[in-house]
């Protein structure tokens, strides 16, 4: 099985690195959702992304395509993805003020109505409604030596980002209010934080679609969760988790056909399994 | 106006202070003087100001007039150790009472070496010193307090400010926490401010207290403030505490 998959490198190989990589990034990034329990808030931005795409392909197909031929652009749709989706989630970290409407509402607002336009705007055109199908039900295929250093790079200066700020990230995931009285500016870390989310799922989105985008941004850090036992110790396990059922998910999907995002996924989703299962283990043992 | 106290001995200084939000003054022309090693208790009816001082010493709210002078040791604020009345973890997220101690270290540059001994000190004064590797949310009502007041001591503060820090413990487990903050104030000669409702603390432990009513406020020795004319006259209703 593992021979098949080595052999299918020298065609795959950017589509591998690429779904990898995307994994790792999103895992990472995913740790703070998964920390400030913005679960919902994820798969909002990742239909957000869907709609920045849809309207870059709207536009397209209204313009005149050959006065402005870079509508038709992959690094346009990728601009849409990423505009859309910083926007969404730097306005979603808004709201929650007394009087006005909650975080779950405008989350609520921005996930229905980005659903809906989506379809809308490219209902008419069989090209934008296969391309919207694509990316909701996820295909890695295609990935280039671009995308690789992209998210290479994208992951590189997460990490960087991370370690220099752990300390920062831990106490504005776990008490916000605390971060804010030691003179720590909690709303605009936060806006950085919901602009670099959006910056990574937008661009993972145009690449990975939104299965494996929403996918890989919070189940390993709901995995980590219930296996790790300090909030810091998320930020590595999660990746680890990504990264393995990203290797394990792409050497089955290969050998038995099938695609390697849903499998990579579906595997993500029995490890949660999993991991519920050692902390019901952990509590069972710890009260006996 | 905020500036630097030059009198030794003194930790924190007001004169004419005025505190308002907006176009609603709080506090008008408040005068107060907090020396090393006091241990004050900031008493009053809900809504007399008493959290809107804490924010202008902590520096999240300018004086609309009058001074607000710190000791220079305590003027970067790096030195103010804030414990609030309860903290909003997510509780699904998994942490240790080392983890959440070492939190109050934010911002601080602290080698590695000296972080191991900031945790181990404070953890020995909160009283939770065989607790570091303890689940956090294993943790009593009382502990997870104490656990904030260590958070608060890793950063070596000058002063400390409690803010309701009793508010929804039992009377046992408030006297516990009293006893660690008493102690630090006694051996380790820790300046507090702290503020309650509960009355009979502030008669127990206080050696100054701040009576905080109708944007107003009366301080000095305890036992002078706390009397039955000067409740009296802050809560509307005859008070007496033994």
């Amino acid at each position: 099985m593992i021979h098949d998959f080595l052999a299918s490198w020298a065609l795959f190989h950017n589509t591998y690195l690429a779904g990898w990589l995307i994994g790792l990034l999103l895992a990472l990034v995913g740790v703070f959702v998964v920390a400030r329990d913005q679960i919902f808030l994820g798969a909002a931005i990742t239909q957000v992304s869907t709609l920045g795409i849809a309207l870059g392909m709207w536009m397209s197909g209204v313009a005149a395509v050959a006065t402005f031929p870079w509508l038709e652009s992959d690094g346009f749709l990728a601009l849409m993805a990423v505009l859309f989706s910083v926007t969404a989630a730097v306005i979603t970290t808004r709201g929650g003020r007394a009087g006005g409407e909650s975080h779950e509402g405008i989350t609520g607002w921005v996930f229905l109505i980005s659903a809906s336009l989506s379809i809308l705007l490219v209902a008419h055109s069989p090209h934008g409604l296969q391309e919207i199908h694509r990316l909701l039900s996820s295909s890695l295929i295609g990935a280039t030596r671009v995308d690789v250093w992209a998210f290479g790079s994208l992951l590189g200066l997460t990490v960087f980002f991370v370690l220099a700020n752990s300390r920062r990230l831990l106490l504005l995931a776990l008490d916000p209010a605390m971060a804010e009285t030691i003179g720590m500016r909690a709303a605009r870390w936060g806006a950085l934080l919901a602009a670099w989310l959006g910056l990574t799922v937008g661009l993972a989105l145009r690449s990975s679609g939104m299965l494996y985008t929403f996918g890989c941004l919070v189940l390993p850090g709901l995995c980590a969760k219930h296996v790790v036992r300090e909030v810091r110790s998320m930020f590595l396990v999660a990746p680890l988790v990504a990264l393995s059922a990203g290797a394990v998910g792409f050497v089955l999907a290969h050998h038995y056909d099938f695609p390697p995002a849903q499998m990579t996924v579906a595997l993500l989703g029995f490890a949660l399994l999993l991991a519920w299962g050692v902390r019901w283990l952990r509590h069972r043992m710890s009260a006996a | 106006m905020e500036g630097t106290i030059a009198e030794p001995g003194v930790v924190l200084k007001t004169s004419g202070l005025t505190l308002a939000y907006g176009q609603r003054t709080v506090l008008a022309d408040i005068t107060l003087e907090v020396r090393r090693g006091e241990f004050w208790f900031f008493v009053g009816p809900n809504g007399s100001g008493k959290t809107t001082l804490l924010k202008a010493i902590l520096g999240a709210l300018e004086p609309r007039a009058g001074e607000l002078s710190l000791d220079p040791i305590v003027a970067p604020r790096e030195r103010i150790g804030f414990v609030p009345q309860r903290c909003d973890l997510n509780p699904t997220l998994p942490t240790t009472v080392r983890e959440f101690v070492l939190l109050g270290l934010v911002g601080l540059r602290v080698h590695r070496r000296d972080e191991r001994e900031r945790l181990a000190w404070a953890l020995a004064k909160a009283g939770l010193a065989a607790m570091a590797n303890r689940n956090y949310w294993a943790l009593s009502g009382g502990q997870r307090q104490r656990a904030l007041v260590a958070r608060t001591l890793v950063r070596r503060p000058s002063l400390l400010i409690l803010d309701e820090a009793t508010t929804g413990l039992d009377v046992p487990t408030a006297e516990e926490l009293l006893h660690t903050v008493t102690e630090l104030n006694r051996a380790d000669g820790l300046t507090i401010l702290f503020v309650t409702h509960d009355l009979t603390l502030a008669a127990r432990h206080a050696t100054h207290v701040a009576l905080f009513a109708g944007g107003r406020v009366t301080a000095g020795p305890g036992r002078d403030v706390l009397s039955p004319e000067n409740l009296h006259r802050a809560y509307g209703v005859p008070v007496e505490v033994g």
